[in-house]
């Protein structure tokens, strides 16, 4: 079995294109890729921040305040327009003449003594995912409210002091148990585990049809299978070169994380990486560790199986795309907001290994439930594994 | 040395699968199985050479498969040297050398490296491994390219690799599936003399091929399988004495039609 394994990993590491899968792209090629993602998307919202709207005010006379906030504010500039119709604003917006339209109610009145509530419209596209102007404009109305709300109540004799007892009469502070650590495991959590496991797989996938059905393909499985060692030992030595393979791929990404985040972190002065990779203890980045491991091995025996089923690399490859789907499944259902760790998803493979990562970098890990996720997808990877072995012994999967 | 005993293997046809034509008329189609070999019944003597002649998907590779354990077959018996090839597959598998014009090797390893990984699953010794593949490189003339690649090697050099990977640990028998199929002149001849050789050390060799000038010039003894049953064992001068005139050519078809009728393999 060992000289299986020994032979299989030195091929391995010969060959470029695993070498590509399973070292370069985590160390280089992922975290660039992650860089140039991040840098678009702080571009976007900068860019956003930093938009100017043109508007259009309607009645701007009976509103003398905020019509001179929203003139003086850097996100607005004003723009001259004909129209009052709210139909034909609404077309106008369309057509790209101006982007927002503010109507102030023909009836309302600044006076202190009107005390009747009045609707106004703005009418602007609301389907941008940051929404700059509902967030500038809510700003400047919530000032012109504030304003208008202590002068109406000064007017009806309400004294300063009074008015928090009548605005809020309650005031709530608030005190979080939640460690910095929990909030950032929250934040940061799932995506660790979004990206470790299918690294386990990819690292996992490219040697496998290499071993399977490249095998088959290049004419050695026939002098493999007559050699006097068991079938076992050859399918045990290649399963054990899948594994390490999936394991090493996903080690080698969080130390390349960890490391580019180091020299990010200490380069741009943001300290978010080092505050994490500091709250997470040895004892749980090994606890992470133990969990990928059975969890590396399904994956390992799963393709290795499809992988000397088929006949040829590409036979392989297309068994394996499929695979790649199902394996996703789960993992987004342990993305998705709200999803905890309970029993039931405990239950649930892939799903309970993501959940728990994201529950240890968080730090409040169940210790039972970590145990019988663990022991649960041992169990299902030894039964894998039993599959693989049984399966490898058939003459039809063989000699196909 | 080896005998072969009513050898017989049948492979199970899945469901849906359509039969073509000309499947339909092969009598070894039954409903749900492929009767690939139904009687094969054969033996060789130490130091002589057996051909194995038939058309194409008579079952050759299959019973040569099963001569070197890669398969199992439903009934019949192998011996080999003694060894029950069927109930002490490992045992035997020390004594069989086995090789096919579609062996491949690990292109990623180097001569040396293939050869040697072979001999370590043969259980061999280092230093043993290192004084035999030394021994075979000279005999091969492999020196040149000992450390290159497989991937790198011209199909010349890969020929000889497989055949030193193929008899690294000895075997007391070579079995050798159409050696010689789509390889070049110069290769074929490498192939030849590695057979002639072996034949003078008094190791016996099986070998399939469709090239009757192979047969002449190498073989002491001819097979002929035919639809899985062999139609004919004998010395090779019993096989050409099937025709008038010594045809190997006329003999061989004598065999696969005794009547005369031409139908398929004309």
């Amino acid at each position: 079995m060992w000289q299986v394994y020994l032979k299989e990993l030195t091929e391995l590491v010969r060959d470029k294109k695993t070498m590509f899968f399973v070292i370069l792209l985590p160390i280089l090629v992922f975290p660039v890729l992650f860089g140039i993602m991040g840098l678009v998307v702080a571009n976007v919202a900068k860019n956003a921040e930093a938009e100017e709207h043109r508007y259009v005010i309607i009645n701007a006379d009976k509103a003398p305040e905020l019509t001179e906030a929203l003139f003086y504010h850097k996100n607005f500039k004003k723009v001259e327009s004909d129209l009052t119709e709210p139909e034909a604003l609404k077309q106008a917006i369309r057509d790209d003449k101006f982007d927002l339209a503010i109507i102030i109610a023909d009836d309302f009145s600044a006076d202190v003594t009107n005390l009747t509530q009045s609707q106004w419209t703005v009418i602007y596209n609301m389907s941008s995912q940051l929404d700059m102007i509902d967030k500038y404009f809510n700003q400047l109305l919530r000032d012109y409210s504030k304003k208008l709300q202590l002068a109406k109540l000064d007017s009806l004799g309400v004294s300063a002091e009074k008015v928090d007892a009548l605005l809020q009469p309650v005031k709530l502070e608030k005190v979080n148990t939640a460690e910095s650590r929990e909030n950032l495991g929250e934040k940061i959590g799932g995506f660790v585990a979004y990206i470790l496991i299918p690294l386990c797989l990819i690292g996992c996938s490219y040697p496998a049809v290499d071993i399977g059905a490249g095998e088959k393909e290049r004419g050695t499985l026939e002098t493999l299978l007559i050699c006097p060692i068991s079938r076992t030992s050859i399918v045990l030595g290649k399963f054990l070169t899948v594994l390490t393979t999936g394991l090493a791929s996903a080690l080698i990404t969080v130390s390349s994380f960890g490391g580019w985040g180091y020299v990010i972190g200490s380069l741009m002065g943001v300290d978010i990486v080092a505050k994490t990779m500091s709250t997470l203890g040895v004892a749980d980045l090994l606890l992470i560790l133990m969990m990928l491991i059975p969890l590396s091995a399904i994956f390992a025996s799963l393709l290795l199986s499809l992988s000397i089923y088929a006949r040829s690399f590409k036979e392989a490859q297309n068994y394996i795309g499929p695979l790649s789907m199902i394996v996703f499944m789960p993992l987004i259902v342990a993305l998705m907001p709200g999803v905890e760790l309970t029993w039931a998803m405990a239950m649930l493979p892939i799903a309970n290994v993501a959940l728990a990562i994201k529950e240890l970098i968080k730090g409040t890990m169940d210790i039972g439930m970590l145990l019988a996720i663990f022991g649960s997808t041992v169990v299902i990877a030894g039964a894998m594994l039993a599959f693989c072995v049984s399966w490898f012994q058939k003459e039809k999967v063989l000699f196909r | 040395m080896i005998k072969i005993d009513a050898l017989a293997k049948s492979f199970a046809i899945s469901r849906g699968q359509k039969l073509s034509d000309s499947e339909k008329q092969d009598v070894r189609y039954s409903k749900d199985a492929f009767h690939s070999v139904r009687n094969v019944s054969f033996d060789c003597g130490s130091g002589e050479v057996l051909g194995l002649l038939g058309p194409n998907g008579a079952g050759k590779t299959t019973t040569l498969r099963i001569l070197s354990t890669a398969l199992q077959p439903d009934s019949g018996s192998v011996l080999i040297e003694g060894v029950d090839v069927l109930k002490q597959p490992v045992q035997a598998r020390k004594k069989i050398g086995f090789l096919s014009s579609s062996t491949g090797l690990y292109g990623r390893l180097t001569a040396y490296e293939n050869i040697a990984y072979f001999a370590r699953l043969h259980g061999m010794s280092e230093t043993a491994l290192k004084q035999r593949i030394e021994e075979l490189f000279t005999l091969l003339n492999m020196h040149d390219f000992a450390n290159r690649k497989a991937d790198a090697m011209s199909s010349g050099m890969k020929q000889k690799t497989a055949i030193a990977r193929a008899v690294v640990h000895s075997p007391k028998v070579v079995i050798l599936d159409e050696p010689t199929t789509g390889l070049d002149i110069m290769t074929t001849q490498t192939v030849l003399d590695f057979i002639r050789s072996l034949k003078q050390q008094g190791t016996p060799v099986i070998f399939s091929t469709h090239h009757l000038d192979e047969v002449a010039s190498l073989c002491d003894r001819v097979v002929v399988i035919d639809k899985g049953i062999s139609a004919f064992s004998d010395s090779f001068d019993a096989f050409k004495a099937l025709s008038a005139d010594g045809d190997l050519r006329q003999s061989f078809m004598n065999v696969i039609n005794p009547a005369g009728h031409n139908r398929e393999y004309n």
